[in-house]
C-alpha cells in the first residue's frame, strides 16, 4: 500500500508475528530492534498494547477503521488502509518534518495486529461514517 | 493506478511491451498540471478506458458538471460507455468529506476506478495540513474499501487531478510533497510550444515504484480533439534532459 513502512521495519513485524504464533511471546532481540528503530515510541506503543488501548471498528459493509485511546484519554482513529492518524504527532512529525516514520498510534496498531491483542467493535454502517465524520470535526 | 492511463496514452501503438489488462490497479496516481492543460480531459479519458474494460463502473467525483465532454483520442463516446461512468457531484469539502466518510453506505456495484477532478479547489477551502492529509488518506481509504467489495484479485484504481502553480510558495511545496507521499504515481502536464489554435503538453508519466517514465505529447486542436504521440517518435526533436524539464525544480527538491 502507499506509504509503505521500509523493508526493514515490514521485517521486523512479519518475524514478530512468526514468533508470536510460534511461542506466544516477543523474543527480547525483537524488541531491542522496535526500541532501537522507533526509540521512545516503541516503549509507547507497547504500553498502549499491554493496556488494550486498539479497538477494530468494522461495520455490516466490511468497512473498518481503528481507535486508539491516548495516554491522555483522547481517542484517535487510524486508518486501516493507509499509513494516517489523527493524532497532532502524526501531523507534525511524521507529515510536516519528516522525523519519524510512525506516531505511537499507528505503532501500537500494528503491534496489536502482530499479537492479536485488538479488541473488536462491530457498530451499524451509519456509527462508522459518524466516526470518520467526527474526526473531521475535531480538527476542524 | 498508472496502467489505465498509459493505455489511454498509448492508444493506436500497436505493440506496447508488457502492456497487459491486469487487474491490479497499482498505487494511486496524483495527475498534475497547470490550468488548461487538460486534466479533466485526461482523466475523463481514463474514465472512459476503464468503462470499457468490463471490470465494473467508473466514479468521477467532481465540484460541478464538465462543460462538455472531451474528444477523446479517437475513442469514441460509446453510450456504453458512458452509462458506466457515475458523477458525483460534490460542490464542497464538507461533502466531499461526507461522501468518502459515507462510501460504504452507498448501495449498487462498487467502482473499479475513483476518479477526483479539481483537488486543489477542495485544499483550498480547509488549506491546513491536516485537513489535506485526511482528505488524501479517505480517498486512499475509499478506494480501498471499493477493492474489498469487489472481492480477491480484483482492485479499485484511484486517480486525482491537482492543479499546479507556476509560482508555488512554500507551503504549496509542503502540500505537494504530502500528497506525493499518498499518492506515489504521477502524471505530469508540462506546456510545450503550441501551433496556431494548438496546445501542446508535453505528459511524463512515472508509475511508482520501479516502473519506468514513459512520455507523450498531447495535442489539443482548435476544436478541443485531443491527439496524443509518443515522445520518443518525434522525429529530430533534440535531445531532452527529462529530469530538468519535466519535474519543476521545487517539486524535485521535496520529491520524496
Amino acid at each position: 500500500m502507499a506509504v509503505a513502512l521500509p523493508a526493514v521495519v515490514e521485517e521486523l513485524l512479519s518475524e514478530m508475528a512468526a514468533a508470536v504464533q510460534e511461542s506466544a511471546r516477543i523474543p527480547d532481540e525483537h524488541l531491542l530492534s522496535l526500541k532501537f528503530v522507533f526509540g521512545s515510541s516503541a516503549i509507547q506503543a507497547l504500553d498502549l498494547v499491554d493496556r488494550q488501548s486498539i479497538t477494530l471498528i468494522s461495520s455490516p459493509s466490511g468497512r473498518r477503521v481503528y481507535q486508539v485511546l491516548g495516554s491522555s484519554g483522547k481517542t484517535y482513529i487510524c486508518l486501516a488502509s493507509c499509513h494516517y492518524c489523527s493524532c497532532p504527532a502524526f501531523a507534525f512529525s511524521v507529515l510536516r518534518k519528516g522525523e519519524s516514520l510512525l506516531c505511537k498510534h499507528l505503532l501500537a496498531v500494528y503491534l496489536s495486529q502482530v499479537m492479536r491483542t485488538c479488541q473488536q467493535l462491530c457498530v451499524s454502517d451509519k456509527q462508522l461514517t459518524d466516526i470518520f465524520l467526527m474526526e473531521k470535526r475535531q480538527e476542524t | 493506478m498508472a496502467e489505465t492511463l498509459r493505455r489511454v496514452l498509448s492508444a493506436g501503438i500497436a505493440a506496447w511491451p508488457g502492456e497487459e489488462n491486469t487487474a491490479e490497479a497499482g498505487p494511486p496516481l496524483l495527475l498534475l498540471g497547470a490550468p488548461g492543460s487538460g486534466k479533466t480531459a485526461l482523466l475523463f479519458a481514463a474514465a472512459l478506458e476503464a468503462a470499457g474494460e468490463g471490470r465494473g463502473p467508473v466514479l468521477f467525483l467532481t465540484r460541478r458538471p464538465l462543460q462538455s465532454l472531451p474528444c477523446g483520442t479517437g475513442a469514441t463516446l460509446d453510450p456504453m460507455r458512458l452509462q458506466k461512468i457515475r458523477f458525483q457531484y460534490s460542490p464542497s469539502t464538507r461533502e466531499l468529506f461526507r461522501f468518502l466518510c459515507s462510501a460504504h453506505e452507498t448501495p449498487g456495484p462498487a467502482p473499479s476506478l475513483l476518479l477526483l477532478d479539481g483537488l486543489e479547489e477542495y485544499l483550498a477551502e480547509d488549506p491546513g495540513l491536516e485537513e489535506s492529509a485526511y482528505l488524501a488518506a479517505l480517498l486512499l481509504d475509499t478506494a480501498a474499501y471499493f477493492s474489498h467489495r469487489l472481492g480477491p484479485g480484483r482492485d479499485c484504481g484511484l486517480m486525482v487531478a491537482l492543479q499546479t502553480q507556476e509560482e508555488a510558495d512554500s507551503g504549496d511545496a509542503l502540500h505537494l510533497a504530502l500528497l506525493q507521499r499518498y499518492f506515489p504515481a504521477q502524471c505530469w502536464l508540462q506546456p510545450d510550444a503550441s501551433g496556431p489554435g494548438e496546445h501542446r503538453h508535453r505528459v511524463c508519466l512515472e508509475p511508482g515504484g520501479l516502473g519506468p517514465r514513459t512520455e507523450w505529447w498531447v495535442t489539443f486542436r482548435p476544436g478541443g480533439e485531443m491527439t496524443i504521440t509518443p515522445w520518443h517518435t518525434q522525429a529530430g526533436e533534440p535531445t531532452l534532459v527529462c529530469d530538468t524539464l519535466s519535474i519543476p525544480k521545487e517539486c524535485k527538491v521535496l520529491s520524496l
